[in-house]
């Protein structure tokens, strides 16, 4: 028989990213294992350079034609090399903030860094899946480094429910999920995105299949939402927030968003997209939920991370409905919501974790009661996230808002507009009293802020990009757009 | 003959066991873990079906990662299992109650 | 029809054979002395004759977990191994990678002292 298993370099080169990652975290790993207590800083510092490096080595693959390498199992365009920078710079801010909280709560543990590069590498094959095959690895990837990752604070009993519930539930989605992938797969006869495309968008479907392609999507719906936490798929969410360490949330809460939209829009919009009409539907009823009970059950939180667990349930439901529009403009303003969601939903963590002290967790509301008289700088950055989230017009999430609601209008979905905005304005009311407990009551216990000096320019700079991006949103949606 | 359609009822059958096992159990954690085997068994039936009779080897091949996955997450649930009973001395669905809002 | 099963039956009945049968040659022919060193536990310190419905040590989850991982990767080696000679050069090294990786692995779990009873 011929040989023709040969190694492409050419398309090894396309997977660098990838690849330096992976050595990457053996590196790490195995140092990690031979460092003494006194050096275990090493490891954040390397993580930091493994994540810097891997987003130069994405940044240097957009703009390359898009290629499918692999045995048709892995894509490279613009939007997996775009995702992944991005999935590399709000990382590097995580894990900058995450380091804070570990100290103060002596978590400080080289397997915390070495999980989350794996999350991440999961996180990289989703976006660059092309079979369904390289999704549910990369999303099994994912989970797996999560659910451990919450369960490192071994000691607290919240936090080990919180992940034994992320596990179950997260198992069970992957269930439907490959459920529907395997109806998906026997009507069509191929796990290739591009095969399934061209399946599904031929003329002369016949009725049965058409059946089976839908029963086979309602599952992979399903699974997606219950990744993405959207309603009524979301009893994972508020448990978990609360039971992780302040950190972990942070993690969960933003950077797995992007590798749950890539997979989404290599499914649903790359793969059956011809099938939009039946999928639309379903995300419409998920979309109206989701704003509508995480606009109302917030109300009711005394947990701040409850409440932003509830706050990114509604936040979930904005980004659905960019997907029921069914144009490039929506799906583009989609991607624009979810960067911008991280980059909000970082800050709030982050001035949450600095207001933690050695052994203690704040995560009440109460907490923040005359934050503006012991450290005005940081009760102004909280404002403009609180702001900025509930959607008030200088700040960024506004436009986000914005984009999402023109594009619904224009798609002809005017009443879904209309309830999307009266929940809007509704959970303005939980934002708006966070500033109140911040600005006009005062303290019942003793704020001092004692995070050291990186933390803080990283806070900074990242409440300034919230105004920044605000002033100038078109630039960054030009960009979103350009992805599709 | 066996057709196809047997199959798939087969692991819709199994399927249904695995989820309703996960909702209506609240004994015993293992239980939980052996319901989520039960339905990635229903898909790998699916798979292996459809592997055959369209004469298509890839379902096969995402059964053997099927298979691992899974493995690694029984893994991680025992190991989830053990810090639940260092931290409460038992294994039963009913103590996971503290978080609520 | 049915004459296409008999491979079928007389593979059971010499399972069965070579099973019960030298159990039951033990039973016939070896002397039965019990005395206190025999009865006592050995090997995984479990009571010889107990009720097999009984609760574990957590200590055996460990095991548990750690043989599960090691024992699925050979689900990829033998597929392998079958179609090596075709493969060539790529596959060993594909497979050198991911056995590489397994034995990271195996060297974080002894470091940390996973493989200790105690």
């Amino acid at each position: 028989m011929m040989n023709t298993f040969q190694f492409d370099t050419a398309s090894l080169l396309l997977a660098l990213p990838e690849i330096f990652l992976l050595s990457a975290i053996v590196v790490v790993l195995l140092l990690d294992l031979f460092l003494t207590k006194r050096f275990k800083q090493v490891t954040y510092y390397l993580t930091q350079a493994s994540l810097l490096i891997t987003g130069v080595l994405s940044y240097n693959l957009i703009g390359h034609p898009e290629t499918v390498i692999f045995s048709n199992s892995f894509v490279l365009d613009d939007m997996a090399s775009v995702f992944k920078v991005f999935m590399m710079g709000f990382s590097m801010v995580a894990m900058v903030y995450s380091r804070h909280y570990l100290t103060q709560h002596s978590l400080f543990r080289g397997e915390y860094f070495i999980l989350v590069l794996l999350s991440i590498l999961g996180m990289m094959v989703m976006v660059s899946g092309y079979s369904l095959l390289t999704l549910y690895l990369g999303l099994e990837i994912l989970s797996l480094s999560l659910y451990t990752l919450i369960a490192i604070a071994r000691k607290r009993s919240g936090a080990i429910e919180a992940a034994l519930k992320y596990f179950v539930l997260g198992a069970i989605a992957s269930g439907l999920l490959l459920y529907g992938m395997s109806m998906i797969y026997g009507i069509s006869g191929s796990l290739n995105i591009s095969d399934i495309s061209a399946f599904a968008s031929d003329a002369n479907l016949g009725a049965r299949e058409t059946l089976i392609i839908n029963f086979g999507l309602v599952f992979l719906v399903i699974g997606i939402a219950f990744k993405l936490g959207a309603v009524p798929f979301h009893m994972w969410v508020p448990d978990v927030y609360q039971g992780s360490p302040t950190s972990v949330t942070m993690f969960i809460s933003t950077v797995p968003k992007i590798a749950a939209v890539a997979m989404l829009v290599r499914i649903l919009v790359d793969g059956l997209g011809a099938m939009h009409a039946y999928w639309a539907d379903l995300f419409m009823v998920l979309a109206v939920l989701s704003i509508a009970l995480g606009s109302v059950v917030a109300l009711m939180q005394t947990n701040i991370k409850r409440m932003l667990a509830y706050s990114t349930i509604s936040h979930v439901g904005f980004i659905m409905l960019g997907f029921v529009t069914g144009v490039v403009s929506g799906y583009g303003a989609a991607v624009f919501y979810v960067f911008v969601y991280i980059l909000i939903s970082l800050a709030a963590f982050g001035i949450i974790i600095l207001l933690n002290k050695e052994g203690f967790e704040a995560d009440q509301i109460s907490d923040f009661k005359g934050l503006s008289k012991h450290s005005p700088w940081f009760a102004l950055m909280m404002l403009a996230v609180m702001l900025s989230m509930a959607g008030v017009p200088p700040f960024i999430g506004f436009y986000s808002k914005f984009f999402i609601l023109q594009q619904v209008i224009s798609a002809g979905f005017i009443t879904l507009a209309v309830v999307a905005v009266v929940f809007a304005v509704i959970s303005a009311y939980y934002y708006l009293q966070i500033i109140k407990s911040m600005y006009f009551e005062d303290a019942d216990k003793d704020i001092t802020i004692s995070a050291p000096m990186d933390i803080q320019l990283v806070l900074s700079i990242n409440a300034i990009l919230i105004l920044v991006v605000g002033i100038f949103p078109d630039f960054w949606m030009k960009l979103a757009l350009s992805l599709f | 003959m066996v057709s196809l359609s047997d199959y798939l009822i087969l692991s819709a059958i199994i399927f249904c066991i695995g989820l309703v096992g996960i909702f209506v159990n609240r004994t015993n954690i293992i239980t939980l873990l052996m319901c989520v085997e039960l339905i990635l068994v229903a898909v790998n039936t699916n798979f292996i079906a459809f592997s055959h009779f369209l004469g298509n080897e890839a379902g096969q091949i995402f059964v053997f990662f099927i298979l691992t996955v899974a493995a690694a997450e029984v893994a991680i649930g025992l190991a989830i299992l053990t810090l639940l009973f260092r931290n409460k001395g038992t294994i039963s669905v009913d103590v996971t109650n503290s978080l609520k809002g | 029809m049915l004459e296409n099963y008999l491979p079928i039956m007389v593979f059971i009945f010499l399972g069965i054979a070579f099973g019960v049968g030298p159990m039951l040659i033990g039973y016939l022919l070896g002397p039965n002395k019990p005395d206190k060193e025999k009865n006592s536990q050995f090997e995984c310190g479990f009571p010889p004759f107990d009720d097999s419905r009984m609760y574990f040590n957590v200590r055996y989850y460990l095991v548990a977990i750690l043989f599960i991982l090691f024992d699925l990767e050979v689900a990829f080696v033998f597929p392998w191994a079958v179609v090596q000679s075709d493969l060539g050069w790529f596959g060993f090294i594909s497979m050198s990678i991911f056995l590489f990786l397994l034995v990271v692995g195996f060297i974080f779990e002894w470091k940390n002292g996973a493989l200790e009873w105690e």
